[in-house]
C-alpha cells in the first residue's frame, strides 16, 4: 500500500464505508477500483467532460479532480445510488423516451447533472437548460435528446393550473 | 410497417436501462484477478533516432521495449494497399530505432495500479537523437524534405490519378473558379478512450482480448499476424463501447503490446487510453488540402472539375484501412451528387511526423463535401445567381436514377433537388434575405448556406477492392436461433458502439418472425460466438448485418411454418406467420409451441423436417455491390460577429433521405450526433502543431469539442426513397450527419461575410480565421 | 493521467495549516476545492510533496459583512456565492460573476481563494475582484497582511503570496446605490476560460470609474480614469499601450472592454 495512505470514513450510496486510500487516488478511481462502482466514468480526468460527475453531500462534483482523501466524513452518491431515487427514475424514463443516450458512456454524469438542474432550475427554458448542462460533454447525441428529456421532466413537474 | 415494434417503429432502446443505471460494462470496468495496469512511455519528439532506453534498476522487469517484442518474434503492424505504387510502412507496436510522431509508444510499464505504472514511465529515460521534422504535407512532398521512412525515396505514400484532360473545357468554359481549401487535423474524441484487457484463458487455451473495438474479427486477424498465432488461438470480446467514430476501427499498437504482455507475463493486463493520450497521440483525422478548379457555363452549369488533393496521412499505415483509403476515396467521390461531364483528380497521400490518419465518421466525404460545396457557391457568385439555384441546376435529377456519375458511382435512387427545395423552404431563405437586408441591431452579419451530399454506405466488394484496401467485405452473415422457450437469439459479427443494434436488429427480426422485441437477444462482436464480419464502419451494419438478420429469420420462418403446419395438419404453404403464431384459418400454434416441439418433443415433428432445426446462419449481400446512396441537404443560418469573428448558429435544418428507417428515433439520433461532430469540424476542432511537430492541445481546455450551447436544436425532415437493392429498402446513414456541416456552415459564413467581400475556405472557421479573412478584405468592423 | 504521489493533511485550524506549510521545504501546497490544482496534479504539471487541505478550517468558510465591505473566506465556493442568501453590500456582483465560472459541478467545489491563488489570467475572480477594488487578506507565519488585488496578481499564474502564506479572505468594498457593473468575457464555449475579459465598475457615489482588461498574457490592466468611460478612442489607446504587441491579439480585449463599458453606460 501507498506510503502516504490514509484511512477515511465516508458514506457511499447510503452505506458507511471505511477504507485506506492513497492521497493521490481521485474519488472516481476510489469508487471504481476500490468500491467497484463502475457506473462513474472517466472521460478526461481534468474536470471538463463531466462523465465522472457524482454527488458529494447532495451536490454535483467532479470525482476526477476531487481526491478521495478529501471526502472523509462526506456522503457520496453515484449513479448506482440513484437507482431508487424518484427524480432519477423520471429522468431515466425521459432519457429513454427521447433517445438521450447512445453509447451511454457520458450518461451517468449527465443524469447526475440533469437531476441537479431539474431541482435547482425548475423554470428553466431550453436555453437555460443548455447553459446549465454545459459542463457535461456528449459525443453521440448532439444533445437534442438530452435537452428534450430534461424538458419533459421539467414540464411534468410543473404544477398544473387548476 | 407491419407492427408497432417492427421495421419503422420508433421504439425505445433495449440498451437503455443498463446504461442509465450505470450497469454497462465498459472495458475500464473489467477487472480480473491479478490484473496489472499498463502505462506507455511515449515519444516526446516528432522524429528522432532512439539512441538508448534506460530503465532505472528499481524498475527492471517492469519495463518492456520494442526489442523485447522483437525478441519474442512479434512482427510490426503492416497494412498494405493493393493499389500499385503504394509504399508500405512497418509500425512496430513499440518503436524500434526510430520514433516518427509525438506520442508514439516507445516502452510499456507494468504495475499494480495505473498511477504506479505512470510513475515508472516517468522514470524511464530515453535518449533521442532528434531529426528534422515533416509537419506540413505541402513541405513534406517537396524534394529534399526529411524522409519519414528513410528507405523510401520520398514521403509520397501513394499518388492516384482519376479522369482525363480538361484543357478543352478550360479553353472554352465561360466561368473558371479556383480555390485552395483545407481541413484541419482533428481528434475523434469518443467520450470513452480506447482500452484493452488481455488475458490467457487457460481452459480455452486462448489469448482473450476484451477490447473496445468496432472491428473485433479484424483485430483478431491483425493480432494473429503480429503475434504469429493461429486466429483460433485468439478471442476478441468487445464490451460495451463508449463511442468509436472510427478511432476504434483499427488494430492498435497498444492492443498488440497488451496481448503480448498477457502471454509473456501470464497475467491479465489492462490499458485504458486517457484523454491526454488520445489528444496527443491520436490526432489523426480529416487533414486534407485541395487545389480545386471548377469550370461552368454562364448559367453556372458545371462543365468540369479539376483537383489536386493532398491528404496528410501521418507516419504509418493503419491496419486494416491503410494510409491511402482517404485519398483513394477523394478521387472517386469528389464529384459528389453532381452531374457534370469532365473530371480530373490527382490525390497524394503524404507521410508526415504526425499520428497515423484514421478514417473518422464520414471519412473523406466531409472534406470532399467541404471542397465541392464551396465550389458550387463560388460558381454561383461568379455567374451572379443564388447558390441554391446553381445547386439545383447541377444536382443529379430523379428521372436520371439509377445514375452512374462521372467516376462510375452508381446512384440507386432519390430526389436530390427536392431535398434542396425542402431545406430552402424549411430554413426560410426569403426570411433570411429580408433579415439580412434589415441588418442586425448588434452589428452581426447574418447569412444562410447549403450543402448537399450523397453518402455512399455499406460499400460492397468491388468498391473496397477498387480502393485497394486489404480487407474487402463480401457477404455479411447472421446467425439466428429460436430458443426452446420461443425467444430468439441473434448473432452478428458487427459491433455496436452506440448505434442501438440490440434494438434495431431485434426490430428487423421481429418484422420477419413476429417474436416480441423484448424476447430477442443480440450477441455481437465476440469472435468466439459470432459469424466473421469486417465490423462496424462505413454505415454498413444495418444494411449488411441487418440484411443478414432478415435473411436468416426468413429461413427460420420457413422452418417454423413447416413444423407449425405439421402441428396444424396443413401444408406449410397454407400457413402464415405473424405475431408469434403460425396460423391456418382459425387454427394456430405459437412459435413457442413450435420451439418446444423441435427441442423437447421431436416425436411430433414431421418425418422430413429440416435437420437444421431452429437455427440458421445466413449470408447476405445487397442487390447492388456499389453500396447504398443516402443523401441530404443541410441548411444553416449563422450570425457572424465581425468584431470577434465568432459564429452563432441561429438555425440548422437537415433534409435527409435514409430510405426505409428501421427505427426513426435512432436515425434521428445518428443525424443529431453527426451534425454535432460536423459542427466541431466546422468551427472548433483542430490539433495545432508547432514547427517541431509538437501537438499544442492536450486537454479539453485547449481542444474544444462542441457542448450543449454550441450545438443548435437541429431540425430534421425526412424523405423516403427506399433503396431498390436492400432488405426493406434501408440505406446506411450513420455517418451522414457529420459530412455536411463544415460545408453548410462555410457557405453560410461566406454568405454573411459577402457584404464585406471576405471569404473563408479553411476549417475550422475559428475567430482567427474569420478575422483574418475580414482583414484581408479590408479590415474587420 | 494519474497524479504523482503526494502526502496529505487536513488541519482544522489556520495555525496548524500555516505550521504545516512552514515546516516543509517548499514542497507543500495548500489546496481548497482542487478544481484548478486537481487537473494540474492529474497531468503531473504540479507535483507537490504535501497537500495541505484548508477546507476544514471553519474561519476560511465564512461570508460576513465587515464595516463597508463584504468579506469572503478563501474556502467559500463559487456556488455558495452564486446562490446568494448572504448579506451583500456589493449589489449581487459576486453572485453574477460566480454564476459564470466554469460549470456548476466545478463551482460546487472550487473556491474564491483557490482561484486567486492559482492566478490564471483568464480566471473570473482575477478580473472581477480587480475591477471591484478588492483586497486580499493573506495569512502567513508572520501574521496577516492585506494586499490590493491590483498588486496581488503579479503576472500569469504569479501572485504576491510568499512561501508559507495562504489566502485567508477577500474583502470586497461595498458599492453605492448608483454603482453599475459591466462584465464581458469572450469565450468560444460556455464555461470555457475567457480569451479576453472586460470588467467595468462605475460607482460615482464613491468616485470610482475603473476599467479592467484581463485574460491577456499577464496581470490585468487597470485603468482608473473616469474620462475613459466616455472616450472609446482614448480607452483603446490606453489598453493598447498597456498590452502592447500584435493589434490582432489586442483586438478581442478592446471589444470585450467596449462591450463591458456599454453595460454601464445608461
Amino acid at each position: 500500500m501507498n506510503q502516504h495512505a490514509r484511512t477515511i470514513s465516508l458514506t457511499v450510496n447510503g452505506h458507511a464505508v471505511t477504507a485506506a486510500v492513497a492521497p493521490r487516488t481521485h474519488l472516481a478511481d476510489f469508487l471504481r477500483e476500490q468500491r467497484l462502482l463502475t457506473g462513474t466514468h472517466l472521460g478526461c480526468e481534468h474536470g471538463v467532460c463531466g462523465a465522472c460527475t457524482i454527488l458529494i453531500d447532495g451536490e454535483p462534483a467532479r470525482s476526477c479532480i476531487t481526491y478521495a482523501v478529501a471526502c472523509d466524513g462526506r456522503s457520496v452518491t453515484t449513479v448506482e445510488g440513484l437507482d431508487a431515487d424518484p427524480l432519477a427514475a423520471e429522468l431515466r424514463d425521459a432519457f429513454s423516451a427521447e433517445h438521450g443516450l447512445q453509447c451511454g458512456f457520458c450518461t451517468p454524469g449527465m443524469l447526475v447533472a440533469a437531476r441537479d438542474v431539474v431541482q435547482r432550475l425548475p423554470d428553466a427554458d431550453d436555453a437555460a437548460v443548455r447553459v446549465a448542462m454545459s459542463g457535461n460533454l456528449c459525443r453521440c447525441t448532439g444533445y437534442v435528446g438530452i435537452v428534450n428529456a430534461i424538458r419533459r421532466v421539467l414540464d411534468a413537474r410543473k404544477p398544473r393550473p387548476e | 410497417m407491419s407492427t408497432t415494434t417492427g421495421v419503422g417503429a420508433p421504439i425505445r432502446r433495449k440498451e437503455d436501462d443498463r446504461l442509465l443505471r450505470g450497469r454497462g460494462r465498459f472495458v475500464g470496468d473489467v477487472a480480473l484477478p491479478g490484473m496489472r495496469e499498463l502505462a506507455f512511455v511515449r515519444s516526446p519528439v516528432a522524429h528522432a533516432r532512439i539512441r538508448a532506453i534506460e530503465v532505472p534498476p528499481d524498475h527492471a522487469g517492469a519495463v518492456f521495449t520494442g526489442a523485447d517484442l522483437a525478441g519474442d518474434g512479434v512482427r510490426a503492424i503492416r497494412a498494405a494497399s493493393g493499389l500499385p505504387g503504394f509504399k508500405v510502412s512497418e509500425q512496430p507496436a513499440l518503436a524500434i530505432d526510430k520514433v516518427r510522431f509525438v506520442g508514439e509508444p516507445v516502452a510499456v510499464c507494468v504495475a499494480d495500479t495505473r498511477a504506479e505504472a505512470e510513475d515508472i514511465a516517468a522514470a524511464v529515460f530515453v535518449d533521442y537523437d532528434e531529426l528534422p521534422v515533416n509537419v506540413d504535407m505541402l513541405e513534406a512532398v517537396k524534394p529534399g524534405a526529411p524522409r519519414v521512412h528513410e528507405h523510401w525515396p520520398d514521403n509520397v505514400i501513394l499518388e492516384t490519378r482519376t479522369g482525363g484532360d480538361l484543357s478543352a473545357v478550360a479553353a472554352t468554359a465561360a466561368v473558371r473558379v479556383s480555390r485552395t481549401i483545407r481541413t484541419a487535423r482533428q481528434c475523434m474524441v469518443p467520450l470513452e478512450g480506447k482500452g484493452v484487457v488481455a488475458h490467457r484463458d487457460r481452459q480455452a487455451e486462448q489469448l482473450v482480448l476484451t477490447t473496445s473495438t468496432q472491428i473485433p474479427h479484424i483485430v483478431r486477424a491483425g493480432l494473429a499476424e503480429c503475434l504469429g498465432l493461429d486466429q483460433g488461438a485468439i478471442r476478441i470480446v468487445p464490451p460495451d463501447i463508449g463511442g468509436g467514430f472510427g478511432w476504434k476501427g483499427l488494430l492498435q499498437p497498444e492492443e498488440v503490446v497488451a496481448a503480448w504482455l498477457a502471454l509473456r507475463l501470464d497475467t491479465p493486463v489492462r490499458w485504458t487510453e486517457d484523454r491526454r493520450e488520445h489528444l496527443v497521440a491520436a490526432a489523426n483525422a480529416r487533414e486534407h488540402h485541395y487545389e480545386i478548379t471548377a469550370y461552368a457555363d454562364a448559367r453556372g452549369r458545371l462543365l468540369g472539375i479539376e483537383a489536386d488533393a493532398l491528404v496528410d496521412a501521418g507516419a504509418y499505415s493503419v491496419y486494416p484501412f491503410t494510409a491511402c483509403l482517404e485519398a483513394a476515396q477523394i478521387g472517386s467521390i469528389l464529384p459528389g451528387p453532381y452531374d457534370f461531364p469532365h473530371y480530373r483528380c490527382r490525390t497524394v497521400s503524404v507521410a508526415t511526423n504526425k499520428p497515423p490518419l484514421v478514417p473518422f465518421r464520414g471519412v473523406a466525404r466531409t472534406g470532399v463535401c467541404f471542397a465541392m460545396e464551396q465550389m458550387i457557391d463560388a460558381v454561383a457568385a461568379a455567374v451572379g445567381r443564388e447558390a441554391l439555384e446553381v445547386r439545383l441546376e447541377n444536382l443529379v435529377r430523379p428521372e436520371q436514377m439509377p445514375f452512374d456519375n462521372v467516376t462510375g458511382k452508381h446512384f440507386d435512387s432519390g430526389d436530390y433537388p427536392e431535398s434542396v427545395r425542402r431545406a430552402a423552404a424549411a430554413i426560410g431563405v426569403e426570411g433570411v434575405r429580408e433579415r439580412r437586408a434589415r441588418g442586425e441591431p448588434d452589428g452581426r452579419l447574418v447569412g444562410v448556406g447549403f450543402a448537399t451530399y450523397c453518402e455512399q454506405a455499406a460499400h460492397g466488394t468491388a468498391v473496397y477492392h477498387g480502393w485497394g484496401i486489404p480487407m474487402v467485405p463480401g457477404h455479411e452473415q447472421a446467425h439466428a436461433r429460436i430458443t426452446p422457450d420461443g425467444g430468439l437469439e441473434l448473432r452478428v459479427g458487427v459491433q455496436s458502439h452506440g448505434q442501438s443494434m440490440e434494438t434495431t436488429f431485434a426490430q428487423v427480426a421481429h418484422e420477419v418472425l413476429g417474436i416480441p422485441v423484448d424476447r430477442i437477444k443480440l450477441v455481437h462482436g465476440d469472435t468466439a460466438l459470432t459469424p466473421y464480419s469486417t465490423g462496424t464502419w462505413g454505415s454498413r451494419s444495418m444494411v449488411m448485418a441487418g440484411g443478414a438478420v432478415a435473411t436468416a429469420c426468413r429461413r427460420l420462418a420457413e422452418r417454423v411454418r413447416r413444423i407449425g403446419g405439421h402441428l396444424l395438419q396443413v401444408p406449410a404453404g397454407d400457413t402464415t406467420l405473424a405475431d408469434g403464431c403460425v396460423r391456418a384459418g382459425a387454427a394456430s400454434v405459437t412459435v413457442r409451441e413450435v420451439a418446444h416441439t423441435w427441442y423437447r418433443a421431436p416425436q411430433r415433428l414431421p418425418a422430413d423436417v429440416d435437420p437444421g432445426g431452429l437455427e440458421v446462419t445466413a449470408g447476405y449481400k445487397p442487390g447492388s455491390d456499389h453500396g447504398t446512396f443516402s443523401y441530404a441537404t443541410h441548411a444553416a443560418v449563422v450570425a457572424v460577429d465581425p468584431e470577434l469573428g465568432s459564429v452563432e448558429i441561429l438555425d440548422y435544418v437537415v433534409v435527409e433521405d435514409a430510405g426505409t428507417m428501421v427505427n426513426p428515433m435512432v436515425v434521428d439520433g445518428q443525424i443529431y450526433g453527426g451534425v454535432a461532430q460536423g459542427i466541431g469540424t466546422a468551427l472548433y476542432e483542430r490539433m495545432p502543431y508547432d514547427a517541431e511537430g509538437q501537438p499544442l492541445a492536450s486537454t479539453f481546455m485547449d481542444y474544444l469539442i462542441p457542448g450543449f450551447t454550441e450545438v443548435p436544436h437541429v431540425r430534421i425532415l425526412h424523405m423516403h426513397t427506399p433503396s431498390p437493392y436492400t432488405e426493406f429498402g434501408v440505406k446506411g446513414i450513420g455517418e451522414g450527419g457529420a459530412i455536411a456541416p463544415p460545408a453548410a456552415l462555410c457557405n453560410a459564413i461566406n454568405d454573411a461575410l459577402a457584404p464585406r467581400g471576405a471569404t473563408v475556405t479553411d476549417a475550422p472557421m475559428t475567430p482567427e480565421v474569420i478575422l483574418e479573412a475580414l482583414r484581408r478584405a479590408g479590415g474587420p468592423a | 493521467m494519474k497524479a504523482a504521489d503526494f502526502d496529505y493533511a487536513a488541519p482544522r485550524t489556520l495555525d496548524d495549516a500555516l505550521a504545516l506549510l512552514a515546516r516543509d521545504d517548499g514542497a507543500a501546497r495548500p489546496v481548497a476545492g482542487s478544481q484548478s490544482l486537481g487537473p494540474m496534479l492529474n497531468l503531473r504539471l504540479a507535483q507537490p510533496g504535501l497537500l495541505v487541505d484548508i477546507t476544514r478550517i471553519p474561519e476560511l468558510r465564512d461570508i460576513a459583512v465587515d464595516g463597508d465591505a463584504l468579506v469572503v473566506g478563501a474556502c467559500v465556493t463559487h456556488a455558495r456565492l452564486e446562490d446568494g442568501g448572504y448579506p451583500d453590500p456589493t449589489g449581487g456582483v459576486p453572485a453574477r460573476v460566480a454564476a459564470g465560472i466554469a460549470y456548476r459541478a466545478v463551482r460546487n467545489r472550487g473556491t474564491i481563494g483557490g482561484s486567486l491563488a492559482h492566478a490564471d489570467p483568464a480566471a473570473d475572480w482575477v478580473a472581477a475582484l480587480t475591477a471591484l477594488g478588492a483586497d486580499v487578506i493573506v495569512a502567513g507565519p508572520h501574521g496577516r497582511r492585506s494586499v490590493a488585488m491590483a498588486d496581488f496578481i503579479v503576472g500569469a499564474f504569479e501572485t504576491d503570496l510568499r512561501p508559507g502564506e495562504i489566502i485567508a479572505a477577500v474583502r470586497i468594498p461595498a458599492l453605492s446605490e448608483r454603482a453599475r457593473w459591466g462584465y464581458v468575457k469572450v469565450c468560444r464555449k460556455t464555461g470555457e476560460f475567457s480569451h479576453a475579459t472586460g470588467a467595468v465598475l462605475a460607482d460615482p457615489g464613491r468616485g470610482v470609474a475603473r476599467c479592467v482588461v484581463a485574460a491577456a498574457s499577464g496581470r490585468p490592466v487597470v485603468l482608473d480614469d473616469p474620462r475613459l468611460l466616455a472616450d472609446a478612442a482614448a480607452r483603446d489607446a490606453a489598453v493598447a499601450a498597456r498590452l502592447g504587441g500584435d493589434p490582432a491579439a489586442i483586438r478581442p480585449h478592446l471589444v470585450a472592454l467596449r462591450r463591458a463599458v456599454a453595460q454601464v453606460t445608461p
